[in-house]
């Protein structure tokens, strides 16, 4: 009996011991604040996603800029599919970054939470001037600046050569294939089991460069006050109707609607004769073509009233947690003043959102002659779209326009209808 | 002097505590202080963010910024979200198909491993890895095998002349898929735990229902799988909970699609939490998938147990 509860004594001071010990050791693993994701007095720290091309020139205009300041940047890479679910997380736990790279339609949702610094009196004066008024639009929320326009992308229709033999190739915005045009070539190329004529991107969080051809068409989103749903309209039929068409004809891949694959692959392993893909895919799909000894080229979106395109590419923001803003603003202004942005762009094959670049030849490191033909469509991209796909809950009208073209393309479901459910899913998204 | 030293030894001494107390006291110690780092890691990491999740599930929130206290609107949205009953619908359906057929796989391959057999435990190996790699790695490499324009099985199927299975535009194609990699997964796990259940039958309850004329089917029929009983049990409900929870295969292989065809409840609850940003309602989604898995745990025990009475 004695020795039993001697035994117990001895366990649980042992246990004690333990747990002192193990607590002792704790506090030299302790997590620090600031390790590499947390904003820290003297440094920025920086959370993006970024191919190698990207990360390398990031790093190149860092190096420069802290040659300048003496502040070093810290950069956190993190995969594109995480990147905001861990900023989000840092914002919440209040250890949010000084920066991080954003899309344009992510902007609106964390202005609105009140996460970004207000960069309106940071940056300087007329800065923004040197935009673009799409991109403009995009870093804007109730006249307050949140961030840099750093880079754009939009997308090109690209095609096989040896496929493509013989049809009609546009080589201007002016002559842009029709929808009708379009549609005939697409209908003439060889189609199977496996075969498919062409593919568009509008998969998940690209569901919304569907609505290119609702602006194609002369149709809205949004109402013009941004308030309410404007997509149940004529034009807006007319565009699910024809893109509708492209599933029940078997023109593109049953796999490639709005829940389902990436198109690009399909294209480089000659699924598909033709892809809608934007310029930052062209370091993936050029090395493909070329291995396998095959070629490609580029040309316009098909345009209809009016040619159109989709707003892509990324901010970068400064967080209201940065205890550095001013640093931060500095940053930013250089990171996207022409010569950076030119550096940038070139190694990243990006287009640029200053003005001054826009007609500037790029020394671009991948297809420069195609590049050429993405930068004269993303002067298409209007600001009144871009306002629309950056308003705070664009995400959850994204969200809803991918379960609901989902059902068009696949179950075949009535246009009207589904627009109308569309709608009515927006009025209760931006309530 | 037989009826004194009783008295001695339970008449309590002025001023000291019966002994019986103080030992439970301390038994009572060192109970909560064994218990305590369990109690400590099941608050952080399970109770805590439950009450949280519970308590999220009142407001509107964006998961940064202002919080709006919302009552129970999110419950209300949630009972008139077609969404959400089809992914409930789906859950217990991919619960349904997977759960009994992985446990009837697993039984037939725990009683063929459960013979002398050259190679057994390289063949067990060989069942029980899909269990121990990431859903994911098994998820993408579930792509490549059901992709229906290049996949490995279409491939086979259009060289032998025959038409394709549509796995991603085609609602029970795209079930079928994840039910084939789940039941793939999951088998290794039932087949290790019914092998321990297998073993632990006596020998002699087999030997006896022989000698009683028992044939083979017959002894499975009505010694072993009686016996398995609370290994089966222990596997349905555990395998239910798994199915509730199935996130990573669903993400990655179907998405969810082709329409909501492959919603689950935590996918769902996912796409509203971060992809629409609407953490609110993912909370509703995650407490009310917590009331399902809750239910359907308890009413199975109790049948359970009500059969186990009749016995």
């Amino acid at each position: 009996m004695i020795s039993s509860r001697l035994s117990r004594r001895g366990f649980l001071g042992a246990t004690a011991a333990g747990a002192l010990a193990l607590t002792g050791c704790g506090t030299g693993f302790a997590l620090q604040s600031g390790d590499g994701t947390g904003s820290t007095e003297g440094r920025l720290s920086f959370t993006l996603w970024a191919g190698e091309a990207e990360l390398a020139a990031f790093r190149t205009v860092a190096e420069r800029w802290t040659a300048s300041s003496g502040v070093p940047v810290v950069f956190n890479v993190v995969p594109f599919s995480e990147a905001l679910t861990g900023v989000d997380a840092n914002l919440a736990s209040n250890r949010g970054p000084d920066l991080f790279r954003v899309t344009y339609q992510d902007i609106g949702i964390y202005a609105a939470g009140g996460a970004l610094l207000d960069l309106t009196d940071l940056l300087p004066g007329g800065f923004l001037q040197g935009f673009g008024d799409a991109f403009v639009s995009a870093v804007q929320s109730e006249g307050r600046v949140y961030g840099v326009p750093h880079h754009t992308d939009t997308s090109l229709v690209l095609y096989d050569t040896e496929a493509l033999a013989g049809a009609r190739i546009p080589t201007g915005l002016d002559d842009a294939w029709t929808w009708e045009e379009f549609r005939s070539i697409a209908a003439g190329l060889p189609t199977g089991d496996a075969q498919f004529a062409f593919g568009v991107n509008w998969q998940l969080a690209g569901a919304y460069r569907w609505l290119n051809w609702v602006d194609q068409r002369g149709g809205r989103l949004l109402t013009d006050n941004l308030t309410g749903p404007a997509i149940d309209s004529t034009a807006g039929r007319d565009a699910l109707a024809f893109t509708q068409a492209f599933f029940t004809d078997g023109l593109v891949p049953p796999t490639t609607s709005t829940k389902g694959s990436y198109v690009d692959e399909l294209f480089t392993t000659g699924t598909i004769a033709m892809v809608f893909a934007g310029d930052f895919l062209l370091p993936t799909i050029d090395p493909a073509f070329v291995s396998a000894g095959r070629e490609y080229g580029a040309t316009f979106l098909p345009a209809d009233e009016r040619a159109s395109a989709d707003l892509g590419g990324n901010a970068v923001v400064a967080t209201a947690q940065s205890v550095n803003p001013e640093a931060a603003a500095d940053f930013l202004a250089f990171l996207s003043d022409d010569e950076q942005q030119a550096l940038f762009c070139e190694q990243a094959t990006v287009l640029p959102t200053r003005t001054a670049l826009l007609g500037q030849q790029l020394d671009y490191a991948v297809r420069p002659d195609l590049m050429e033909l993405f930068v004269e469509q993303a002067t298409t991209i209007t600001p009144e779209l871009s306002a629309q796909v950056t308003v705070p809950q664009f995400n959850a009208v994204n969200a809803s326009i991918v379960d609901r073209l989902e059902q068009a393309f696949l179950a075949g479901d009535d246009p009207g209808r589904v627009l109308a459910d569309l709608a009515e899913d927006i009025t209760g998204r931006l309530a | 002097m037989t009826t004194a030293a009783p008295a001695a030894v339970t008449a309590p001494v002025p001023g000291e505590e019966p002994p019986r107390r103080r030992r439970v006291s301390r038994d009572s110690v060192a109970a909560w202080g064994l218990l305590s780092p369990n109690l400590v890691v099941f608050g952080v990491f399970l109770f805590i963010p439950l009450l949280a999740t519970v308590w999220l599930s009142f407001y509107s929130s964006s998961g940064f910024g202002p919080r709006e206290f919302v009552g129970v609107d999110n419950y209300a949205e949630l009972f008139g979200d077609s969404t959400f009953w089809r992914a409930t619908a789906n859950t217990f359906l991919y619960a349904l198909l997977t759960v009994p057929v992985s446990l009837v796989i697993g039984l037939g391959i725990a009683l063929a491993m459960n013979k002398p057999l050259r190679g057994r435990g390289v063949l067990r190996a060989i069942y029980y890895v899909p269990y121990v790699i990431s859903g994911v790695v098994i998820a993408v490499a579930g792509r490549w095998i059901f992709n229906e324009n290049v996949g490995v099985i279409n491939r086979l199927l259009r060289s032998a002349g025959l038409d394709g299975v549509p796995w991603q535009s085609d609602a029970v194609g795209a079930m079928g898929s994840l039910v084939l990699i789940s039941i793939w997964t999951k088998i290794g796990f039932v087949m290790v735990v019914y092998l321990a259940g297998l073993q632990s039958i006596p020998k002699e309850y087999l030997e006896a229902a022989q000698t009683d004329g028992a044939g083979r089917w017959q002894r499975l029929r009505y010694v072993v799988v009686p016996l398995l009983k609370p290994t089966t049990i222990f596997l349905v409900v555990l395998g239910v909970i798994e199915s509730f929870q199935v996130f990573d295969i669903v993400y990655v292989l179907t998405g969810g699609g082709p329409g909501n065809a492959t919603e689950m409840l935590v996918t769902y609850a996912y796409a509203e939490g971060f992809d629409a940003r609407r953490q609110g309602y993912a909370a509703t989604i995650g407490v009310v998938t917590y009331l399902f898995i809750a239910v359907l745990t308890a009413l199975w025990y109790r049948r359970q147990r009500a059969q186990e009475a009749d016995l």
